[in-house]
């Protein structure tokens, strides 16, 4: 079975196709068209999905070209109604009902977090794991329960995606900046004393990201030394209590955020610590991509039909939990 | 010295002290963590845990003894309570003993604690009382913010660990909370609850 995925939550307009045979997939493409907004901004949603427009033709086509597939080959099509900012989703959906009922191909919409968590445990193979979501519109520690992903633990402000743009753009970084803040954290420097707060399983950033703008005044390098440091050390105390009270044996990071080493590391050594496999999700598959959604889509194929296209709307707020899962 | 349990924080072993069996929690360095950050956090939570768990036994907290602190090595020798944890009691059980917590949860709400790390495997039931562990998160406030907090992460673990029981024991839990803190603090906190949740990612806006 042949599916493409058209994500489209944020700063990322991508098309992949991917074949399922059994339980094992093959992703024969993934054509990603990313919006960069100017030094020291955030996504603008308006000029974000005015990217998605213009290239969203160019994404399709490339996708289908490298797939060496074309659209009637196709048996499903999904794509990423939500979570994600509203003006940008849309493009995705209009591209997907456009293309499924021109074709009269079943149209699946899908959770986007949800597809970072199955294409992780795809791509990794893991089976049962502790899932540490973190990127720039998540911060969330889940393990599946009883039909449904269960959040153990969550951020309850801001997430560490965000955390490390608004730190970065604030003193002049392009986003998204992990990557710029991951290099000059490597250049050593000493330890500032920042806010650090875990209550339970869950962290706050909100008073972190102040702290360390002022920080900044001081040296950029340190700060940014600094505040990974903070971030990571509550981000690995969440982690490891929630491995502690569930018992898991492996534990998963999917997510922009996952590409960042330093992160994956300190993971580790929790791993080692209470003894769980560790599985970290491809560099190149951590960030938003069409893969996660055209596999999600593969397993909701599964187990349903295509939705009408009469319900195939956005939901900009749609929370992970609240998706029953059955396949 | 034998390992009993690995927990997040700390490692527990079992000792004696003068004859008695006992326990040792110990806070051991944590190489991932930059060293003075990792430090600090050690120290400051091995005080906070063992004042803590001493003052809240002024007002009828069951907490275990407190027998010795070692601040340099971060290490708390202290009672060992004999009985079971209620995240691991049978579902019975511990829908009927979410009333208790509530009630307890709300005595020292009501005295100034917030207890910071309100899981079902920090509540050891025993001889039919329950007793209070893990303070190393404990805070002093009266603030209604933190009690919030507090109340919000007990309901995110039931609904997550739980998920089968979670309405019956969310409920029991409330109404033994409001027994100790009253109507009017209540639905304060309560309110402030949902407001926290609105704040969460993706959340439903009420």
């Amino acid at each position: 079975m042949k599916c493409i995925g058209i994500e489209s939550t944020a700063h990322t307009f991508s098309c992949a196709v991917l074949e399922r045979k059994g339980k094992s997939g093959k992703i024969l493409s993934d054509v990603r068209k990313i919006y960069g907004p100017p030094d020291g901004e955030g996504i603008h949603p308006r000029e974000a999905s005015r990217h998605h427009v213009e290239n969203s033709t160019i994404a399709l086509v490339e996708a289908l070209q490298k797939a060496n597939v074309s659209v009637t080959d196709l048996d499903i099509i999904s794509y990423a109604a939500g979570p994600g900012l509203g003006p940008c989703l849309r493009v995705g959906a209009v591209v997907s009902r456009a293309l499924a009922s021109y074709y009269e191909i079943p149209i699946f919409p899908v959770n986007h977090a949800l597809g970072h968590i199955e294409l992780g445990k795809m791509l990794t193979g893991a089976k049962n794991p502790l899932v540490l979501l973190v990127s720039g519109g998540h911060t969330m520690l889940l393990a599946f329960l009883n039909k449904k992903w269960r959040v153990f633990g969550e951020t309850l402000d801001i997430t560490l995606g965000q955390l490390l743009d608004q730190f970065g753009r604030s003193i002049g970084f392009a986003s998204p900046c992990g990557k710029k803040i991951e290099e000059l954290a490597e250049k050593k420097s000493n330890y500032i004393p920042l806010p650090y707060s875990v209550q339970g399983n869950d962290v706050s950033f909100s008073g972190l990201l102040s702290a360390t703008k002022d920080v900044a005044k001081q040296g950029v390098n340190d700060a940014c030394y600094s505040l990974q440091e903070t971030a990571f050390a509550m981000i690995c105390e969440a982690t490891e209590r929630a491995l502690a009270f569930t018992k898991k044996k492996e534990l998963m990071i999917v997510g922009g955020v996952a590409a960042n080493k330093r992160l994956s590391a300190m993971l580790q050594s929790i791993c080692k610590r209470q003894k769980c496999k560790f599985f970290v999700v491809p560099q190149k598959f951590a960030g938003d991509c069409g893969s996660q959604i055209a596999w999600q889509g593969l397993l909701e194929a599964s187990v349903k039909k295509g939705a009408k296209l009469e319900d195939t709307f956005v939901k900009q707020s749609w929370r992970l939990d609240t998706v029953e899962i059955t396949y | 010295m034998k390992l009993i349990r690995k927990g997040a924080e700390g490692d527990l072993f079992l000792t004696t002290w003068n004859g008695k069996e006992a326990i040792l929690k110990s806070r051991k360095k944590k190489d991932y963590r930059n060293s003075s950050l990792d430090y600090r956090l050690r120290k400051q939570r091995t005080i906070r845990e063992s004042q803590i768990m001493a003052e809240v036994k002024e007002f009828g907290i069951r907490t275990p003894l407190i027998h010795f602190i070692d601040i340099k090595n971060c290490d708390i020798i202290m009672q060992k309570i004999d009985g079971v944890l209620v995240g691991d009691l049978s579902k019975t059980k511990l829908v009927n003993s979410c009333k208790k917590i509530g009630k307890l949860v709300g005595i020292m709400h009501k005295n100034g604690i917030a207890h910071g790390d309100l899981t079902t495997s920090n509540f050891i039931e025993s001889c039919n009382n329950i007793f209070i562990i893990d303070f190393g998160l404990a805070n002093r406030t009266l603030k209604s913010d933190d009690h919030a907090v507090d109340l919000r992460l007990f309901k995110e673990i039931l609904n997550s660990a739980h998920a089968d029981v979670f309405k019956k024991a969310w409920s029991n839990f409330l109404s033994g909370y409001k027994s100790s803190v009253g109507k009017e603090r209540f639905s304060k906190i309560t309110n402030k609850v949902m407001i926290i949740e609105s704040r969460g990612r993706y959340a439903k806006v009420v």
